[in-house]
């Protein structure tokens, strides 16, 4: 009987069709990931972080004696001097105020994500909406955003935010909100303009035209859903330069005091002796390291999404 | 293409006067300013408001600065108060100039040509050492990595000064001024260069490659003699040789931490670019691989690396504001720093000014040669 096929489906079908067809496509990706070893290695590592970032709490609250582990008010009685180097207890020393540097340096992994997290969102937010608006509507929206990003282009993100220090205290979010908004508003929303303007000539922008789509339901409907992959990327590479920013205003002293791996080597700096190789090398190299891996996956993750998500990488 | 480029320097302009509201509303909308550093009481710090003309309304204040600027003036620094900014600006800004942008330049260079091998031999120990190596260095933290460099190539090894522009052992009975010879060595290396590419487009004829690379040996060699008979014959080669070796390690720094980027981009580039039609007719014909990655591939892939390069200018001052710090330099990040901690605002508008109109430049003539060299841009541009 015909009469069956032409029932009308209910909304609860469309939306598992449409809930499959998305898990589809991640599986898609998700194989066309897992080709590159780069990303994998970085996915690795920044899982190896994520763990770093969840189990300080239970360290604290198990393993480690809140009194001398504590990163920030911890101190050991037991022991003669500090700096210390190394030891069973210990595991890679303690700084000049005699607190555990691994402990400083779990804890400093929440730093890192916050910021790069904050950043990021905020960053994918402003360019997506305003890059996909400005694409989309052309005319004036266009002239006034393309303004705003010729502006922000010109503007180096330490350099502003080293001024802005003179103005408000620079805890970790407001780092992270302040880099988001110079990094989204730059090159990023002109990346997502090119795009916009790519995805609107597309026959399906002009069938929902046609079909009677007002301007805010054809962006959110039709072009976003196109933007997710620039997107991605944009939000996994603005992690790497929020870390950097962060780490550099820290080692600078010019961010205010939360623990975070630039503070540790700008503190470290006091009892290390740059110039020799048999200086207290155990402050600086786990936070200096540690920036360098965490900022490096990001970076290679970044990379491999974009020639997964590229389609015109695919297939060589 | 007239009417291209008249909108596009429009623009421009827009864009920095935005910017520089943006900066004056900024940096005057700071909660402090040079008055309050200053010892003594309120008629004191009127006194220096006065001076200094802070005490007027603010539109009045950014009028003048505005016009100032349009003349060429930059004002006068508040902290070393009669000296010009420009003067400061003379003093400090080439030397940092040089050395981010000939490191640029040699990053760019060595990027392009990693990321050109990267995309073109797939798998291996090249592609893990090179892509592993170029984001190491590329993430790692810039002051670290400057230590790490003085203390294997000035302490351990000790192959070359980590501190300072110049040694004053050399330099202590000469007359010559710092910023006159840098200006030299840029002529001759420019001239050097300029020579080279000379030879280059000379001996592309030659049809065997062994004589070529020959001639072009020979060539070489006898550039070098000719510079190094120069610089001897005029008495200033010890100057410039110490300049050069100074020179190395802050050099070497800002290679390593941006070669990495270019090499990424020029390999995601180069892949791109394999794809079109144009690189299958080209295998088709016969050409040789190296012949189509060089000629056809790269030359085409280069134009979104050569954006990034230009998009990356403003960040100048950061690398100078670390590679300064660590090697013990006097150039313009020792005179953001001091800017930003004594509220010397005219040096740190004039210094963003300053850059900002640089990469404007830049960017108004990225634009047009690209509409130049692409036809697809210069019909729709309206020719």
């Amino acid at each position: 009987m015909q009469g069956s096929d032409q029932r009308p489906l209910g909304r609860q079908h469309f939306y598992l069709q449409s809930t499959l067809a998305r898990w589809r496509r991640f599986l898609f990706h998700w194989r066309l990931f897992r080709r590159q070893p780069f990303g994998l290695l970085g996915l690795a590592i920044i899982a190896g972080f994520g763990v770093m970032a969840v189990i300080h709490p239970l360290l604290m609250g198990t393993v480690w004696d809140r009194a001398r582990y504590d990163p920030i008010v911890g101190f050991d009685v037991d022991l003669e001097s500090n700096p210390s180097l190394p030891s069973t207890e210990h595991l890679l020393g303690t700084d000049n105020f005699g607190r555990d540097v691994l402990s400083q340096l779990v804890a400093g992994a929440r730093t890192s994500f916050g910021v790069g997290i904050v950043a990021a969102i905020v960053a994918v937010t402003l360019s997506t909406f305003l890059g996909a608006a400005a694409g989309y509507l052309g005319g004036m929206a266009d002239v006034v955003l393309m303004g705003i990003s010729d502006v922000f282009v010109l503007l180096p993100a330490p350099i502003v935010l080293l001024i802005f220090g003179l103005l408000l205290r620079l805890d970790w979010p407001v780092v992270g909100v302040l880099y988001g908004i110079l990094t989204g508003l730059g090159v990023q929303a002109i990346t997502v303009k090119a795009q916009t303007l790519t995805l609107k000539v597309k026959p399906y922008i002009e069938a929902a035209q046609i079909a009677g789509g007002g301007d805010g339901h054809i962006i959110v409907a039709h072009i976003l859903p196109g933007l997710v992959p620039i997107a991605v990327v944009h939000g996994v590479l603005t992690v790497v330069g929020a870390v950097l920013t962060e780490s550099l205003l820290s080692f600078f002293g010019r961010a205010s005091y939360h623990l975070s791996w630039g503070l540790m080597i700008w503190l470290g700096q006091e009892t290390f002796r740059w110039f020799s190789f048999r200086g207290q090398w155990h402050a600086i190299l786990p936070p200096a390291l540690a920036i360098m891996l965490y900022c490096g996956a990001f970076y290679l993750v970044g990379r491999a999404l974009d020639e997964v998500l590229n389609p015109r990488l695919r297939r060589r | 293409m007239t009417k291209f480029i008249v909108r596009r320097v429009v623009r421009g302009l827009i864009a920095l006067v935005l910017f520089q509201s943006m900066l004056f509303a900024l940096l005057h909308a700071l909660p402090y300013d040079i008055s309050s550093l200053v010892p003594g009481g309120p008629d004191a710090r009127l006194f220096i408001r006065r001076m200094y003309g802070l005490d007027r309304p603010l539109w009045e204040q950014y009028a003048l600065w505005l016009v100032d600027f349009v003349r060429g003036d930059l004002g006068k620094s508040y902290l070393f108060y009669p000296m010009p900014v420009s003067d400061i600006l003379r003093a400090n800004l080439p030397r940092t100039l040089l050395l981010f942008l000939s490191a640029a330049v040699l990053a760019y260079l060595f990027g392009i040509w990693l990321g050109k091998m990267l995309a073109w031999r797939r798998g291996g120990l090249f592609e893990v050492g090179a892509t592993l190596g170029g984001v190491a260095a590329y993430t790692s933290f810039a002051p670290f990595l400057g230590f790490l460099m003085i203390n294997l190539f000035g302490w351990y090894l000790r192959w070359l000064p980590y501190q300072r522009l110049v040694d004053h052992n050399v330099w202590y009975q000469t007359t010559v001024r710092v910023d006159w010879l840098l200006g030299r060595m840029v002529v001759t290396a420019l001239l050097a260069l300029g020579a080279g590419l000379l030879l280059r487009r000379a001996t592309r004829r030659l049809k065997s490659r062994p004589l070529r690379s020959m001639v072009r040996m020979g060539g070489l060699a006898l550039l070098g003699m000719g510079v190094w008979s120069w610089w001897s014959r005029s008495g200033l080669e010890p100057l410039a040789l110490d300049v050069l070796n100074h020179l190395a390690l802050p050099l070497g720094t800002v290679i390593l931490l941006s070669f990495g980027e270019t090499m990424m981009l020029m390999r995601m580039s180069m892949l791109e670019t394999a794809r079109e039609d144009y690189v299958l007719l080209a295998r088709a014909v016969g050409y040789p691989e190296r012949v189509i990655r060089d000629r056809h591939v790269a030359r085409n892939a280069i134009l979104p690396v050569l954006t990034r390069l230009v998009l990356s200018l403003p960040f100048i001052l950061v690398g100078s504001l670390v590679i300064e710090r660590v090697f013990l330099w006097r150039a313009m990040g020792n005179v953001i720093f001091t800017a930003i901690e004594y509220y010397d605002l005219p040096v740190l508008l004039g210094v963003l000014s300053v850059i900002g109109v640089l990469t404007l430049v830049a960017h108004v003539v990225l634009d047009v040669l690209y509409v130049y060299l692409d036809p697809r841009l210069r019909y729709a541009e309206g020719g």
